[in-house]
């Protein structure tokens, strides 16, 4: 579903060159649970945001679906990430304003689609919120802030979900039911890429793959 | 309210106490705007109307300034000249002219009362033409000793119609016959009496300061003047008009002056529409790299903080138009008690057009301060946002 060949990715920090990644190949099939683990530091994100279509390789090549990525113009990569890719990260980034529904419908605003509310509900039953969609994120656990996360993430109906550390901030009861929910979204045909720093889970997904040093290390 | 616009709220309720700070001072922008506006339309009307009320085509006068003249057509002014007796005689062997009436215009000084009175002497018979808006409590006087007093002079002095203003030198008693209805103009400071005995008070008979005249046919007004002007020396013929444009031309700087102090007070306030947006902005950086995450362009952000510099002012707006209509019997007051001339009637009133023309404005302003918060928000770069 996803392929890359021989990402590089360098930046600039200040005087520093930054290496975050020194030549990746990756292919990732539809419907894989793939955990990246790795220390701080290493390329894990800047991995995904290239997955993601966030960010641009400076060397390599990105397939989505065989269309080649890393070289569409950036209204293409916008209307890429709207239809085929969904994001969750460490700090959840809902609305504050908004009730759990509105941010669970927020990417269908960007989309110019109408919020449907059996699909919303759906979603919110599948994260376990079904009780809590006239609540504001203030009012929310933060296993329940990442599950809300989570449904607005596929709210699209992605291809892909892209997970930035989703259980970095929650505690293993959490953690686990975030696990949880990604797993079973896989089983049921979703791509999933999780970074984690937590082995036990990564140990539990399909694949696992560790990034040191800008390359990865199965 | 659609998804966007209702982001856009949600966000300014964020922060609500920056947010309605803001709006206000748009408001105390948009309300100062509307008043001068709608000032300075009043006083063109109220200007307007003043001058169709003396029921005069023009008025004769000694030879001197315009403004002189402007000033005595609209509230009394002293000029230190009298027109020739003879100017009269002239007048009234005018073909074409309807009315011909002069007016003495001086201050007499009363040292019982210790005070200078403004007198105004005018043909008794000719007040309803020139004043006809008046409303009198009372009766016009029709002896030569009787007064009638503006409104402001009937208050301060405390005296009703039958009470006596004060005993002149040549030992005249001056009754007072009525009293004219408060106009809130300068008419209201005046004491009115037959012009003879003005004349006479004065100790210039047949004099006076000036000469309103009405006209048969207002179209040959023009061929009336020049044979005026021709046939006699030393006078000057002003007409309304040129009243009008004297008036018009005198508090055209103030009203200039004014308009750009208002525009000043937008500029500073959309400054501030403009800094309180952009803190918004830095202070939601990592927001706004999620949303174009999850799909939204750069043009979607531009939008939605667009909409954010909108609401600002166009709430803003209708607030100040909204306080201003409140407080308009305020400043009018106010406004009466520094100018120097300012015509009678309502001047503040609710124009549509210009409370629409203020918030169209406002509002070009408004988007015009967002431009650059939202492009600052739609060039944030997604990825170092969501890096924090």
């Amino acid at each position: 579903m996803i392929e890359l060949k021989q990402i590089e990715k360098n930046y600039r920090r200040g005087a520093e060159e930054v290496h975050a990644l020194r030549g990746v190949d990756l292919s990732i099939a539809a419907g894989e649970l793939l955990a990246i683990t790795g220390p701080s530091g290493a390329g894990k994100t800047t991995l995904l945001h290239i997955l993601g279509c966030l960010d641009q390789p400076s060397k390599g090549e990105v397939l989505f679906d065989g269309v080649k990525a890393s070289s569409l113009a950036e209204n293409k990569l916008v209307k890429l990430r709207r239809e085929k890719i969904g994001f969750v990260f460490q700090q959840f980034y809902l609305i504050p304003r908004l009730s759990v529904f509105d941010n669970i419908a927020l990417p269908l605003l960007f989309s110019k689609k109408s919020a449907d509310r059996n699909k919303i509900l759906e979603l919110a039953a599948l994260v376990g919120l079904e009780h809590r969609l006239d609540h504001s994120p203030a009012q929310l656990s933060g296993g329940e802030m990442q599950r809300t996360a989570i449904a607005r993430g596929l709210v699209n109906g992605p291809e892909i979900l892209l997970a930035d550390e989703p259980t970095g901030n929650l505690d293993t009861e959490n953690s686990e039911k975030i696990y949880k929910i990604l797993r079973s979204l896989s089983e049921n045909g979703l791509t999933t890429v999780m970074i984690t720093h937590n082995p036990e889970l990564a140990a539990r997904a399909e694949r696992a793959i560790q990034i040191r040093d800008g390359l990865i290390h199965s | 309210m659609s998804g966007f616009l209702n982001l856009s709220w949600q966000n300014l309720l964020r922060h609500r106490t920056r947010s309605i700070l803001t709006m206000l001072g748009m408001a105390a922008s948009v309300g100062v705007l509307f008043s001068v506006l709608s000032f300075n339309q009043g006083f063109n009307q109220g200007l307007e109307t003043e001058l169709e009320r003396t029921g005069l085509h023009f008025m004769i006068v000694p030879s001197g300034c315009a403004h002189e003249v402007a000033s005595l057509v609209l509230h009394g002014a002293v000029i230190p000249k009298f027109l020739d007796t003879k100017v009269m005689q002239h007048v009234r062997s005018t073909s074409g002219i309807s009315l011909a009436t002069p007016i003495l215009v001086a201050q007499l000084p009363d040292p019982q009362r210790g005070k200078i009175d403004l007198i105004y002497g005018v043909d008794m018979a000719a007040l309803s033409a020139i004043k006809p808006g008046w409303q009198i409590d009372g009766k016009t006087p029709t002896q030569e000793n009787e007064v009638l007093l503006g409104y402001e002079v009937a208050q301060h002095e405390k005296l009703q119609p039958g009470d006596t203003l004060r005993t002149t030198e040549d030992g005249r008693t001056l009754i007072v016959g009525g009293i004219v209805n408060l106009t809130g103009s300068q008419d209201d400071a005046f004491v009115y009496l037959p012009i003879e005995t003005a004349q006479a008070l004065l100790d210039h008979p047949s004099a006076a300061t000036a000469i309103g005249v009405k006209v048969d046919d207002p179209s040959k007004m023009v061929e009336i003047i020049e044979s005026l002007s021709a046939a006699v020396p030393g006078i000057q013929i002003v007409t309304m008009g040129e009243v009008m444009n004297s008036i018009s031309n005198l508090a055209a700087s103030a009203k200039a002056l004014s308009l750009s102090i208002v525009l000043i007070a937008i500029l500073i306030s959309a400054v501030g529409v403009m800094n309180s947006i952009l803190m918004a902005v830095f202070e939601r950086t990592q927001e706004i790299g999620m949303m174009r995450a999850v799909g939204a362009s750069r043009f979607d952000i531009f939008r939605i903080i667009l909409e954010e510099t909108t609401i600002i002012a166009l709430v803003g707006g209708l607030i100040g138009i909204f306080l201003s209509v409140l407080g308009s019997r305020l400043i009018e007051t106010f406004v009466r008690s520094v100018v120097p001339y300012v015509p009678s009637g309502e001047l503040i009133s609710f124009d549509p057009k210009i409370a629409a023309g203020s918030v169209l404005f406002i509002f070009i302003i408004g988007i015009a301060a967002g431009v650059y918060p939202a492009w600052k928000a739609a060039k944030i770069n997604p990825i170092e946002a969501i890096k924090g």
